[in-house]
């Protein structure tokens, strides 16, 4: 397993849209993503999970990938996250 | 915030048909439309489409939730829309869609990301989703939704939805979900009842809380950043402030510490209901904009002020309590002009106690503008307050013997002024590269501070300094009855608030004064020391009077308040007022009356023996110091006695359960 702390920098934090991106961009790869957020443990692959974790601003969030790709997918997890999510 | 909160059975359609995605938008936009939450129906849906344009907001599971934040938006409001038939509506998953909720949110603040957090936790349990499509009525429909929002959400241990593996979000492995700070300007009482209150109330709420104490020995039973990090978010009870950088992130609730005190179960009910706002640490500045605003400028005055007062309060306690030892182990006989410094030992405690005593007003406009400015504002206002102190005018650039010192009132000005000063100059030099963020701290804003408050005092110092002395001259001059009215007008306000505005504004100017006399090496019959004399009398009474008060009218208390009440009579003869809060708080217009009159009583009294005190704080310690000490005892019984038979005749008897 590999893992990388991250801050969320978009002003307005996990909304629909990065979720949305988020899940597009890590959903090719085979491995387990969790994002540990607010003292929650997500499956990142869940849109509805990612939104229910209420991630804002600011928030430091840890990316786990486990599985066979696991570099790959941190390296664009955390690449999308840094870049702002798209905002 | 609750999801039923903004859902009314208006703006609730089910089991309806629809053709495509454009009419189930019309028909929500229209549903939203009613109760007034819209400025502009057609800016919002314009808002809503681009929204859709940009990716579809239908998430998986049939489950839509088109959405948009916008300034056509006046209050949050939801609607919801369920289909008989599902539509295509352009989910990734590729179903069709057939449960629809859509928010309207406004433009600022969090508020758009927790709705949809909060609808999401709720939808991820299948069972809720099936229950809220089989619905056939609103009200039917909002039950379901309260149900399960009380489930999530309330007193109980909520369930976290079925697909997450853990339920870490509301029992952190630390065992802490709310965090709080508690900090008053002395760090004597208030800080440690605000922290039991909130910790008496998490453990009846059934939620485990920490609370650091930022008293005066320093903090204690500090939140560790694995706390923090785990937690809901934090309380923040404090009149002073603290070391916010390390909550940046989390939700943080500023509340003057007395909410601490009283309000301490609403407190955590607001943390644990998510309805705060994210603290944003901006660099060093201690608070955001808005906060500021909020707090209203009064309270913020008041706070930088505290800030400076109780940094300040150390060297006048050390430094008083040294200078009137050095009274006591002299003998004026040697030679009265030289009081204090006839004997050597006399002369140690004199020179000691001096130069703690010149240290006040630096630190004292130092810690203001820190306070205002952060890091940048303490050295402005050191150099201010020694201004102040040294009365350095353009007249008198070398200092010479005419310079009049501004005193503590100058020193107070140069704080603010300098504060505020570097707070604008901050603002300003925001715009400058960010190539010269580095020279700014160790350049621009020292020199620039230091010549503005150098060229400021020097225009100020005379005018504070004749302000001053006109004071000292007045106040001197108050002879016979209206120095009587002049000692109970002092002590009486330091019983009002019992460590509020009013006590600190008497406090102050009794602290003010015996420095000035101090340094201008009055003799100890001097007035100034009469009115210190005054004001700890008025401090000390109180707690006195309620002690007093519950050993000889029992019944005007529950036997819990008379067991703390003991405690009252080492506070009082220590000149802690606090201690007489929980009892003037829970019982204000019959306490406070009670305690301000016997209070402005020995105070009169204290004047009227010409009672002199020469060290700012002590209580019974500083007894042996005082000019006429058995005045002082006098006047100090006669006041808590009284207020104490006004206490028993005003009080209600209380239930001896």
């Amino acid at each position: 397993m590999v893992s990388k702390t991250v801050q969320v920098i978009n002003p307005m934090g996990m909304h629909m849209r990065p979720a949305q991106l988020f899940i597009k961009t890590i959903t090719p790869f085979a491995c387990d993503v969790t994002i540990l957020a607010n003292g929650q443990e997500i499956n990142a692959k869940s849109i509805m999970n990612l939104m229910a974790a209420c991630i804002k601003q600011g928030t430091e969030i840890e990316i786990q990938c486990n599985g066979a790709d696991e570099e790959a997918a941190l390296k664009a997890a955390v690449e999308l996250v840094e870049s702002g999510l798209g905002e | 915030m609750r999801i039923v909160d903004l859902l009314s059975k208006e703006r609730i359609v089910l089991q309806t048909s629809a053709a495509d995605k454009d009419s189930v938008i019309d028909l929500m936009v229209d549903l939203q439309n009613t109760g007034g939450a819209l400025k502009d129906k057609e800016a919002y849906k314009k808002a809503i489409l681009a929204r859709e344009a940009q990716t579809s907001t239908a998430i998986e599971a049939g489950i839509a939730v088109p959405h948009a934040k916008s300034e056509s938006v006046l209050r949050p409001c939801l609607s919801a829309v369920t289909l008989r038939q599902g539509i295509e509506y352009g989910a990734l998953d590729g179903q069709p869609s057939d449960l629809f909720f859509m928010i309207a949110a406004p433009l600022d603040g969090d508020l758009h990301l927790e709705i949809l957090s909060h609808l999401m936790v709720l939808l991820m349990d299948p069972k809720f989703v099936a229950d809220l499509r089989a619905a056939e009525d609103p009200d039917a429909f909002l039950r379901i939704i309260d149900q399960a929002e009380s489930a999530k959400y309330g007193s109980q241990q909520p369930e976290h939805a079925a697909s997450t593996k853990k339920v870490p979000m509301h029992q952190p492995s630390t065992g802490y979900r709310v965090l709080a700070v508690t900090a008053c300007p002395t760090g004597i009482a208030h800080t440690y009842m605000a922290a039991e209150a909130l910790e008496k109330a998490g453990e009846k709420l059934g939620i485990p809380l920490k609370a650091e104490t930022n008293g005066s020995g320093g903090a204690k039973n500090v939140l560790t950043d694995e706390e923090i990090a785990a937690a809901d978010g934090i309380i923040v009870a404090a009149d002073k402030n603290i070391e916010a950088g390390r909550f940046h992130g989390k939700r943080v609730l500023f509340v003057p510490v007395s909410d601490g005190i009283h309000k301490a179960e609403a407190l955590i009910q607001k943390i644990e209901s998510g309805d705060v706002p994210v603290y944003q640490h901006n660099g060093s500045v201690m608070h955001t904009e808005s906060e500021h605003r909020k707090e209203g400028f009064g309270r913020q005055v008041y706070k930088h002020l505290m800030n400076g007062v109780s940094h300040m309060l150390p060297f006048v306690i050390g430094g008083g309590i040294l200078i009137a030892l050095a009274f006591l182990l002299d003998d004026p006989s040697i030679d009265p002009t030289n009081f204090g410094m006839n004997t050597p030992a006399a002369a140690f405690f004199k020179t000691i106690g001096g130069v703690a005593f010149n240290f006040m007003l630096p630190v004292l406009a130092g810690f203001i503008g820190m306070s205002i400015a952060d890091r940048p504002g303490l050295a402005i206002g050191f150099v201010g307050g020694s201004l102040a102190a040294v009365g350095t005018s353009f007249w008198t650039i070398s200092g010479s013997a005419e310079a009049i010192p501004a005193g503590f009132l100058g020193a107070l000005l140069a704080g603010f002024a300098g504060g505020y000063f570097m707070l604008g100059l901050r603002k300003i030099c925001d715009r400058l590269p960010r190539s010269l963020e580095g020279i700014k701290p160790i350049l621009i804003y020292p020199v620039l501070g230091v010549l503005f408050i150098g060229v400021f005092m020097c225009l100020v110092n005379p005018i504070m300094g004749a302000l001053n002395t006109g004071l000292t001259n007045f106040l001197n001059s108050l002879g016979g009855s209206s120095k009587l009215l002049l000692g109970a007008v002092l002590a009486g306000m330091m019983s009002i608030d019992m460590g509020g505005p009013f006590n600190k504004a008497a406090y102050v100017t009794g602290t003010g004064a015996i420095a000035t006399a101090a340094a201008a090496g009055a003799p100890s019959t001097d007035i100034a020391y009469q009115m210190m004399a005054a004001v700890m009398i008025g401090g000390m009474v109180p707690p006195i009077a309620i002690a007093l008060c519950t050993s000889f009218f029992k019944k005007k208390f529950t036997p819990d308040e008379r067991k703390s009440g003991v405690v009252n009579y080492i506070m009082g003869l220590c000149f802690i007022t606090e201690g007489a809060i929980p009892f003037a708080a829970s019982d204000p217009l019959r306490v406070i009356p009670a305690c301000v009159v016997g209070s402005a009583v020995s105070g009169a009294l204290s004047m009227l023996f010409n009672c002199g005190l020469m060290a700012p704080h002590g209580g019974i310690f500083v007894f042996p110091l005082v000019t006429n000490v058995w005045g002082y005892v006098l006047a100090l019984a006669a006041g808590s006695v009284i207020s104490m038979l006004l206490l028993a005749v005003l009080k209600k008897n209380r239930p001896q359960e």
